[in-house]
């Protein structure tokens, strides 16, 4: 008896190493059922060998009726995706990749491209491992790259040393992989943490008034880049000081900063909250516990503090939060009603601005092949031609790349308010149009990037230090300019 | 019984060239991707080796493994972004730094055991790990440091860097599972395994405890130090990811999974077969970790001794013990039962030169061991260490 099941278990474990141990052949296999992940209905009639060098053998052409004629690919284009499905944002990498299936679907290219999805486990290490068994073992082309800020950059470093795939993150946002860092090969149709923060914190500092801001954010660099953007345009347009409050990412108990905010009531106006996920719902809960809410005003937030996902776990007193994204989910645009209605329909519950980044990235992708014929050899031409794109239907309005191939998008100045059916939901206070990756500094590029690079300390948080540093890099023209007309000009 | 032993040997001799030629050869014809899988084996390898060294021949669990492979990363990681030092003087401090916190932290931890000893190992671990994630302005916090190039000056091997990578990574895995092999298979191998049986009765024996536990730490440090070399060189990056709970967890699993007993190939057999799940798995199914975890969970109910139980069937026959004939006709003498002349029979055998530490283990206690060569004294200790 126990000899059998000894046996038993030997085999499989057999089978598993065989399966792992031997390159091609069983990899094709692991592709081909992440077929029916992404379209469900097709078959895998997949050509177990052509995989790397696509030489068009198989059967290419059988122009799905329906009258117009779509370009074909020779086979199915292969699109790997790397998202955490476990780790503290796991619902952030099953968004990512509802969303880029949802794409697929709404663009009716499910026969022609298929997505293979990697978890990350929401380690950097993993995640590039994953894009080179996702580039080296299953040939994509395209490869969607992971939802947090720590693992971007890790990949965005691999990149680096590979320049023979087209990588598009999925949500990661920290500002150097399109810009300082900039690789030719990558492609973001979505956001940087500064791009669309700098226009919240003018508003903070302009319409809502405030002067003095408490920083709680996760230390890393995505909160780092969010709090960057904030102090830029929060110290420029009138705002005093703001004091940083750093916890380690992945966080929950919240009770010794509730204690140090406590004791500074009085002093700070309210508190910008920065991070995002199973965090932002443990910090409300402590937030109210210790009654602070009473202490200091509504607490304004980062993009993805008011989240559709946080809004369905918080208390009723989140309603009037502030945020900035480049996505709203209250947007009464035709296409992001009908993107939220089909996101629903298909997977039950509301998307957010995860699943709207994949979502308008694949479908990117699709109309830069749709643009060159789906021909897949010239690399070069598909980026140019991804680039090239002006996306005019979006969940988020409409959107176009910048020289750095980073997305130039309307950002949103969002509010929290319930609905008549007693949800949560935002609605939109006010819009800036056309906003790039340099923001304000859209004029003066280069020396935007003489800044340092965003840390933890850094740009500085008290008026005197900013401002002379600011002199030093912008020159005393702009900064001057600045103190005369009391702020950002529009 | 000889004609079993020799049979034993030979196999195990003709399995490892196999195995040695297989990895030679392999980027001849290989894709990439089964490179990057097995130098991915290789580094990950070692933090289970160093893991299962204290676990397996000390009888102690460690939670503090990747300490040395981290330390060892972001000093080479800091040198080369940060300071522009060269890789050899860069490799010397690294293993300097990491040493000498593993001399610290070994000589605290080694005063304790079982449970305390875990407790002490998990505080010493978060405490870098803390360090790595809030002394932001020179680890970069989560983010790590990126960006860690392989020196120039060791491309040789080929003009293809990952085939470059990946015999150097050989090489070095190689040397280290050699030296390793032989400290396992001397008579300070013996020692260790004396005072994992028994601590006190080593001590009333004359035998500087202590010094032999500490200097285990140390060699334990050492091979996850190198371990670091190879995965910050092969990654291009260090960040406390690697130094997470979980990550001592990963080897400890692996280590679990192919035999903790079995210091070298045990490792190696979990190791290979817990990354490869989480490669391969994890493509098919978002479930992955409830398969991992409910193997975990079959082989430490059904094979204690782990999956390496497996192929000491396969070597040794039925009952997965050298030391014995075939057709087991002396049963009663076992080993197992620890008295008279099968467990002398298999303590000659198990320090034939060439033996394999799995075979010394799996005689018994220290009792069955004569050492061949050196060290009467332990010899004469050892056999009265078993009355």
């Amino acid at each position: 008896m126990k000899k059998n099941t000894a046996k038993v278990a030997a085999m499989i474990l057999a089978a598993a190493m065989v399966c792992g141990a031997c390159g091609g052949g069983a990899a094709d296999k692991g592709g081909a059922a992440d077929t029916t992940a992404a379209a469900q209905d097709t078959q895998k009639a997949q050509d177990p060998q052509g995989a790397q060098d696509g030489a068009p053998e198989t059967e290419t052409e059988k122009a799905e009726g329906a009258g117009e004629e779509k370009a074909k690919p020779a086979e199915k284009i292969k699109v790997g995706i790397t998202v955490p499905y476990s780790g503290f944002v796991a619902n952030l990498g099953e968004n990512a990749v509802n969303g880029a299936l949802l794409g697929i679907k709404m663009e009716g290219r499910e026969e022609d491209m298929e997505l293979l999805i990697e978890d990350t486990k929401c380690e950097a290490e993993l995640a590039v491992t994953k894009c080179s068994k996702l580039k080296e073992q299953d040939g994509c082309l395209f490869i969607m790259g992971s939802v947090t800020g720590f693992e971007g950059d890790a990949q965005a470093d691999w990149l680096k040393k590979n320049s023979d795939v087209i990588f598009l993150p999925s949500y990661s946002a920290t500002q150097d992989m399109t810009m300082r860092d900039f690789s030719p090969n990558m492609i973001r149709a979505g956001w940087t943490a500064d791009q669309v923060m700098f226009n919240f914190g003018e508003y903070i500092a302009k319409e809502v008034g405030y002067k003095k801001i408490i920083s709680i954010g996760a230390d890393y660099s995505y909160p780092w880049g969010q709090a960057a953007g904030f102090a830029r345009g929060f110290m420029e347009n009138g705002g005093e000081e703001i004091k940083y409050i750093w916890y380690p990412e992945g966080n929950l108990d919240f009770s010794s900063i509730m204690t140090q905010v406590s004791s500074m009531a009085g002093d700070y106006d309210a508190v910008f909250l920065n991070d995002g996920g199973s965090p932002i719902v443990a910090f409300w809960k402590a937030w109210e516990q210790y009654g602070l809410n009473n202490k200091f005003g509504q607490i304004i937030g980062g993009t993805n503090v008011a989240d559709t996902n946080v809004l369905s776990e918080v208390s009723d007193g989140f309603v009037g939060v502030l945020s900035a994204s480049f996505y709203s989910d209250g947007d009464e645009n035709a296409a992001n009603q009908a993107f939220r209605k089909a996101f629903i329909d298909e997977y039950g519950y509301e998307p957010d601005a995860v699943a709207v980044q994949s979502y308008d990235t694949i479908r990117c992708i699709i109309r830069g092949l749709d643009a060159v014929g789906w021909d897949t050899s010239d690399q070069q031409a598909i980026i140019d031609a991804i680039c090239a794109l002006e996306v005019t239907d979006s969940p988020r309005g409409s959107f176009y790349f910048d020289e750095y191939h980073n997305a130039v998008q309307n950002v949103y100045v969002k509010e929290v308010v319930m609905t008549d059916e007693g949800t949560m939901a935002n609605v939109i206070k006010k819009t800036y149009e056309d906003v790039s990756q340099f923001g304000p500094y859209e004029a003066y590029k280069e020396q935007y990037m003489q800044f340092a690079e965003d840390a933890r300390d850094y740009p500085y948080t008290t008026k005197d230090a900013y401002m002379e540093d600011l002199r030093k890099v912008m020159g005393d023209e702009y900064v001057d300019a600045l103190e005369a007309d009391g702020g950002w000009k529009h | 019984m000889g004609g079993s032993s020799k049979r034993a040997t030979l196999v195990k001799r003709a399995g490892l060239g196999l195995l040695a030629v297989a990895l030679l050869v392999i980027p001849l014809f290989s894709s990439d991707f089964t490179m990057t899988m097995i130098i991915r084996y290789m580094y990950y390898g070692l933090l289970t080796i160093s893991f299962g060294f204290l676990a397996g021949e000390l009888g102690l669990f460690s939670l503090m493994t990747p300490v040395s492979l981290t330390l060892t990363g972001y000093t080479i990681g800091l040198c080369q972004t940060k300071f522009d030092i060269p890789f050899i003087p860069s490799i010397f401090l690294a293993f300097l730094v990491s040493m000498s916190f593993a001399a610290l932290c070994g000589w605290m931890a080694d005063r304790s055991q079982g449970v305390s000893f875990l407790m002490l190992t998990l505080v010493f671990s978060q405490l870098v790990y803390s360090l790595a994630l809030q002394w932001t302005s020179m680890t970069n916090g989560t983010t790590g440091l990126l960006g860690i190039r392989f020196p120039d000056a060791l491309e040789i091997f080929s003009e293809n860097t990952k085939v470059n990578h990946y015999y150097w990574t050989l090489l070095i895995f190689g040397l280290t599972i050699f030296l390793v092999y032989r400290l396992i298979t001397s008579s300070y191998g013996l020692r260790l395994r004396g005072i994992k049986n028994s601590e006190t009765r080593m001590a009333a024996l004359g035998y500087h405890t202590g010094l032999l536990k500490w200097s285990a730490f140390m060699v334990s440090s050492l091979i996850s130090s190198i371990a670091g070399v190879l995965f910050v060189y092969n990654t291009g990056m260090i960040n406390p990811e690697i130094m997470t709970l979980n990550s001592s967890n990963q080897a400890l699993i692996s280590s679990i999974l192919g035999g903790v007993d079995s210091v070298l190939l045990g490792s190696i057999v979990g190791t290979v077969i817990n990354r490869t799940l989480e490669l391969t798995l994890g493509s098919l199914t978002r479930r992955y970790a409830t398969i991992v975890g409910a193997l975990f969970l079959a082989i430490i109910l059904l094979m204690p001794e782990g999956l390496i139980s497996i192929a000491k069937k396969l070597v040794y026959g039925k009952d997965g013990r050298p030391g014995r004939p075939v057709g087991g006709t002396v049963q009663g003498q076992s080993a197992e039962a620890g008295d008279g002349a099968g467990g002398t029979g298999a303590g000659l055998r198990c320090v034939t030169p060439g033996g394999s530490p799995e075979e010394a283990l799996a005689s018994g206690g220290p009792g069955d061991v004569v050492s061949s060569n050196d060290t009467e004294g332990t010899e004469e200790k050892g056999g009265k260490m078993r009355r």
